[in-house]
């Protein structure tokens, strides 16, 4: 029971940060048809200020959550109304590619930049952890589920209740329907994009609390920003939300996995990742939109 | 009865002129082992290694129009068909590339058959889902060595130019296989597929047929190269194996070279990794961001390829005016 207990706890707080990465990636990919691969290298980006400022000033990562946020907002729509935008009807593959591009080329510059040596940010709370029931809690990781918890119901609110959200979602339901009615498609495109490099960063800034940086550190989660966001839903907050926690509950429990077939020894620690991806696969053929997706024209 | 239009010729593989000048190239290329340099060797055996990946991306993606990400999991099921035979004492090329080829094919197969049920985006996550799954199980998996890798015993001594003519061969093979399926009933089902899959379906092709033996194949293709690459290397780990680049690379010279050509994924890999073959030797440190700079480029002015250029009419003013459709 108290391992099952600390199993989904634990899978909890992974999974919290895990539907933060995916948030940004799910959005532009469900709004605009972009497989975003520079968001990896966004994250990237917004570990490295967080890192930044924290040793040239000492302000704690939580604080430079919204300072990485405005940051990545300006680049991400910088981004998309120069460069993408231009190809954004195209195929795809054209912006899988492009995007591919733009992650090679930032990440090259924070090698420049950062050198490749692994960083970490250190704070009072760092290692701390607390009990309760007999589960062990680190404070850092609560604090990051918190606050992404809290970033993801501000967007919710803000996609649903403010114009410019609404117009979001109505550029993400029919293009031409919007345009008629007057929305901005290139602005909104410009916004949508640069909300999810935005997130992204932020996603990046609590990660310091409890990742090593090194410029490649987006990679992985970018991979499984790609599987949370598709298990969940494409496009829509709850999805990604669902999608994360599913996730870091399904590679939480993994670990618990350990058997021996014909001699060869498997243990669960190592098939974390996989024992996710076959539950996404499950799901895909069960329900091809998602666990919480619509039905889509 | 509604008389059906002759197909353009060249509609599906590509211009037959630029198929030919590529044979021409490939007969080249038959000549560079006689640099007696094992650089380059190594070199042109990545740039035909690539172009094998491409093609067998290529029926999928470029005919069938099921865009997969994991194609990259065949060219290791391949590399490790060579890497277990090793083990087993069997060191023969021929032996490798067949074990890969029956394995791919049975194993894409059985991947196809419910992915392929899957469309768009939903596909692509699966196949990548496949080979990240896959990543990580040869890590686990201690007869293939796990995440310490495999060895593979290496033949004779004039081995860097034998295992490039296998290469060869094995691309050659891709290229020529491609330019007649592509002309053939089983090419035009995997392009009516890609056009409409619904109207296929009401002319009498079964989709998941179809889907499965364009997926099957091209699973082959990779795997052929992946075998030949695990032996040439001499050394196997889930790294080598299921990398990065060897994922994003076959379709980035698949959309230069022209997607659902017979020519377009060779003369990509020409291209591409000839330009960053080249940049990493002058510029040890900023290679990649010329590579970077060299794909932004790329989607920006040839978002349909270079094939697109051949068959362009119009001149600049045409060129610029398609462009100006993808833009918001």
């Amino acid at each position: 029971m108290q391992l099952v207990l600390q199993n989904l706890v634990n899978g909890i707080l992974s999974g919290g940060i895990l539907a933060l990465v995916a948030l940004g990636f799910s959005l532009v990919y469900g709004i605009m048809n972009i497989i975003n691969l520079a968001h990896g290298a966004f994250l990237m980006l917004g570990a490295y200020i967080t890192w930044q400022l924290w040793s040239t000033f000492g302000l704690d990562p939580i604080l430079a959550v919204p300072i990485a946020f405005v940051v990545l907002f300006a680049f991400g729509y910088g981004i998309q109304r120069g460069v993408i935008n231009r190809v954004v009807r195209a195929p795809v593959l054209a912006t899988f590619l492009l995007t591919f591009a733009l992650s090679l080329l930032i990440e090259t510059t924070a090698l420049f930049v950062w050198t490749g040596d692994t960083r970490g940010v250190q704070t009072a709370y760092t290692g701390a952890n607390f009990t309760l029931l007999g589960v062990t809690v680190p404070w850092a990781k609560l604090l990051t589920l918190v606050v992404a918890l809290a970033i993801t119901g501000i967007l919710y609110l803000w996609l649903h209740r403010s114009r410019l959200g609404r117009a979001i979602r109505a550029t993400s339901m029919d293009v031409g329907a919007a345009q008629m009615v007057g929305v901005r498609v290139a602005h909104v495109y410009g916004i949508t994009y640069a909300l999810g490099a935005g997130l992204a960063a932020a996603a990046g800034a609590l990660l310091t609390l409890s990742y090593p940086l090194t410029p490649t550190m987006g990679d992985p989660f970018l991979i499984k920003g790609f599987v949370v966001c598709v298990l969940g839903g494409l496009g829509s907050v709850e999805g990604a939300l669902v999608g994360g926690l599913v996730y870091g509950i399904v590679s939480s429990f993994a670990t618990q996995f350990d058997v021996t077939i014909a001699g060869q020894h498997l243990s669960g620690t190592g098939l974390q990742d996989v024992l996710a991806l076959v539950v996404l696969l499950v799901v895909l053929i069960v329900r091809p939109t998602g666990l919480v997706g619509r039905a889509t024209a | 009865m509604v008389a059906v239009p002759k197909p353009r010729r060249g509609a599906i593989t590509g211009k037959r002129w630029v198929f030919l000048v590529s044979l021409g190239l490939m007969a080249g290329l038959l000549f560079v082992p006689a640099g007696h340099s094992d650089y380059l060797n190594l070199t042109f055996r990545n740039i035909l290694m690539y172009a094998a990946m491409s093609y067998g991306w290529n029926l999928i993606g470029g005919y069938t129009g099921y865009i997969s990400f994991g194609n990259v999991a065949f060219f290791g099921i391949g590399a490790y068909c060579s890497a277990v035979l090793s083990k087993a004492g069997v060191d023969n090329l021929f032996a490798d590339v067949g074990l890969a080829l029956i394995v791919n094919a049975l194993f894409a197969v059985a991947v196809g058959l419910p992915i392929l049920r899957l469309r768009g985006h939903y596909f692509g996550i699966a196949t990548l889902g496949v080979a990240l799954g896959l990543t990580d199980l040869a890590s686990n998996l201690d007869f293939l060595g796990g995440s310490g890798g495999a060895s593979i015993k290496q033949i004779g001594e004039a081995h860097f130019t034998t295992y490039y003519y296998a290469m060869w061969a094995v691309t050659l093979a891709c290229m020529i296989a491609t330019f007649f399926i592509a002309r053939s009933k089983l090419g035009y089902a995997f392009v009516a597929i890609r056009e409409n899959e619904e109207a296929a379906q009401v002319l009498g092709i079964s989709p998941t047929r179809y889907k499965v033996t364009a997926w099957a194949i091209g699973a082959m293709m990779g795997g052929a190269a992946g075998a030949v690459f695990g032996a040439a290397n001499g050394f196997i780990d889930p790294p080598t194996a299921f990398a990065v680049d060897n994922n994003v690379f076959p379709i980035a010279m698949a959309i230069l070279g022209g997607m659902g050509t017979a020519s377009g994924p060779f003369i990509g890999a020409l291209l591409l990794s000839g330009a960053n073959e080249l940049l990493q030797q002058h510029f040890l440190k900023l290679h990649a961001l010329f590579f970077g700079g060299i794909i932004v480029l790329m989607i920006l002015f040839l978002p349909r390829g270079l094939m697109y250029l051949v068959g362009l009419r119009g001149g600049m003013r045409r060129w610029l005016s398609d462009l100006a459709v993808f833009r918001v």
